[in-house]
């Protein structure tokens, strides 16, 4: 009998950005450090009767075509012709942030490449706009024929597949789809299998589309923010907020273990120090009116990583600035927090990003990881009057220039998911 | 050569060059099977899976090259650049036709024959 390897602490050493607040960390961190918001106006299906004004655009790409020969990136970034031809949208994206989250980490792609201890752990909700594309085109031929990389491109596994071909990913490879939960899934279940030994290093990328297809159908859900306004469009936790405000990018982070990280005298910007998560129970896409599945998520994250809620510096709260969830987080947090007496400074980032839906969990992950790493905590520009379910909570308007030492990322997706990290400074 | 307004101009051909765009409307204008000849050269190159040395203007040699040994192309992008041409041409084609072209000639020679089938009479 062989006994299993030790457990071991769990680092991120590298992160990769193509975000609507910035497509490289110098940039994020600035924009999180000013409050610059990234939301720019948009016009879906021609359309400018649609409820939806504005989105956290993602700036130098150009992917709104079906067709890849279409599409544009930066030039930094060399993605070769038997990639791209398999591809989605926001699998450009994807591939883009995790080169530049290697690279951060200090790998070559020829580093992970068939390293049987480096795993893939993505979070996607496929192609809507490709998977349309394909089908409608299908109907039309009435099956006669078809792009033979519709699957591949299109289906929610998209990202998995892709990215693990083109990096030769040959420790594990999953994807997670759990809407708004997804990304934070993705990285809960990296930390659980360095823990258990299985593998040294996971690459976590979350990836979101912002286009027609992937957006409009939450207008029909009554979702989304009317606004017109970058500086107010997009609110959580004010007693005005009127909804989400769409957002598409991606964000990979390289997590290892420590031991592997000491071994390549690499500086990790924090230690993924606990995850909880749990379920609602309760509806297919509102949260739990009083939050309860989060605050068991949240009081299971801090269990996991061994720290008590007056440890909590900073909280990066899901807040997507939807009336319900707002509401719902906003008690969850008072239950775990000011209940027995703690106050983090909370915020929510999505004021200045939009909500990216897959991708949340990972790209607030990462902010986390650069403010415990550059010694910043986000505020919430675009808070003027805060809702009265926030009584207590301490929910500042402009970034505190302070360090925090352990941070709450909390994330919650369709039909009740909630995920919670907990980051520590090293 | 300037390029050449719809009707004939799809959007699959839109990044495509002028004279490639062209030579698709000239054939399905006339029905002249020789400009067919270009745009499968152009659809072979593009549809390499990685970066290649195929040279843009017809040669004997080019005819000869094999699309898996000399080009590189993989079961995928084979089913690609079939696929491409069925949606261009708007035919299908077979598992069976697909089987017995080896080379970029080949190919030609098959497109025009199926062509020919098709547009026999062009409108």
């Amino acid at each position: 009998m062989t006994l299993a390897p030790a457990a071991d602490r769990a680092v991120i050493t590298g992160l990769g950005f193509i975000t609507p607040i910035g497509n490289d960390r110098a940039t994020v961190g600035a924009s999180l450090r000013a409050g610059t918001p990234g939301l720019a106006p948009v016009r879906f299906l021609g359309n400018p009767n649609l409820p939806v004004k504005l989105a956290g655009t993602v700036k130098e790409f150009s992917v709104d075509s079906p067709l890849w020969r279409d599409w544009q990136w930066p030039a930094r970034y060399d993605i070769p012709r038997e990639t791209l031809r398999s591809l989605s949208p926001h699998g450009v994206y994807a591939f883009c942030a995790v080169t530049q989250a290697l690279a951060d980490a200090g790998l070559t792609p020829a580093d992970i490449a068939h390293d049987d201890r480096t795993g893939l752990f993505c979070a996607s909700a496929g192609s809507a706009m490709l998977l349309h594309h394909n089908l409608a085109a299908m109907h039309a031929v009435r099956g006669e024929r078809g792009n033979p990389l519709g699957v591949v491109s299109s289906i929610s596994g998209t990202l998995n597949f892709n990215l693990a071909a083109h990096f030769r990913v040959t420790g594990a490879v999953v994807g997670f789809v759990s809407a708004c939960a997804s990304a934070s899934h993705a990285l809960g279940y990296a930390l659980d299998e360095l823990r258990l030994g299985r593998l040294d290093r996971v690459i976590v990328v979350g990836a979101e589309e912002l286009n027609a297809e992937t957006l409009v159908p939450f207008a029909a859900m009554r979702a989304l923010s009317a606004g017109t306004t970058p500086a107010t469009a997009s609110r959580p936790f004010d007693a005005d907020r009127d909804g989400f405000v769409g957002a598409g990018g991606a964000t990979a982070l390289i997590l290892e273990t420590a031991t592997l990280a000491a071994a390549r005298a690499r500086q990790p910007y924090a230690e993924l120090a606990g995850w909880g998560q749990s379920a609602d129970g309760h509806s297919v896409a509102m949260s739990h009116p009083e939050g309860v599945g989060l605050r068991r998520a949240m009081q299971r994250a801090l269990a996991d990583a061994r720290v008590t809620p007056a440890a909590i510096d900073y909280v990066n709260a899901h807040g997507t600035s939807t009336p319900v969830g707002d509401r719902a987080e906003a008690l969850a947090l008072r239950a775990v927090f000011t209940d027995i007496g703690a106050s983090p400074v909370i915020s929510s980032t999505k004021g200045l990003t939009g909500h990216p839906l897959s991708l949340a969990g990972a790209m607030e992950a990462g902010f986390c990881a650069l403010a415990l790493a550059e010694g910043f905590m986000p505020g919430n520009p675009h808070l003027v009057t805060p809702d009265e379910t926030c009584t207590g909570l301490n929910l500042p308007r402009a970034t505190l220039l302070r360090a925090p030492r352990v941070v709450l990322n909390n994330s919650s997706g369709f039909g009740g998911s909630n995920v919670c990290h907990v980051l520590r400074v090293l | 050569m300037t390029p050449t307004p719809a009707p004939f101009d799809p959007p699959q051909l839109s990044r495509f060059p002028a004279e490639v765009r062209a030579a698709y409307h000239q054939f399905r204008a006339t029905g002249d099977a020789t400009a067919v000849q270009l745009v499968v050269l152009s659809a072979v190159r593009e549809h390499c899976p990685r970066k290649t040395t195929l040279a843009a203007e017809d040669s004997a040699a080019t005819a000869g090259l094999r699309l898996v040994e000399d080009l590189a192309y993989d079961s995928l992008a084979i089913a690609e650049l079939v696929f491409f041409l069925e949606d261009l041409f708007e035919v299908s084609i077979s598992n069976e036709e697909i089987l017995a072209i080896a080379t970029v000639g080949e190919l030609r020679t098959f497109v025009a024959r199926k062509l020919s089938e098709k547009f026999a009479a062009p409108a």
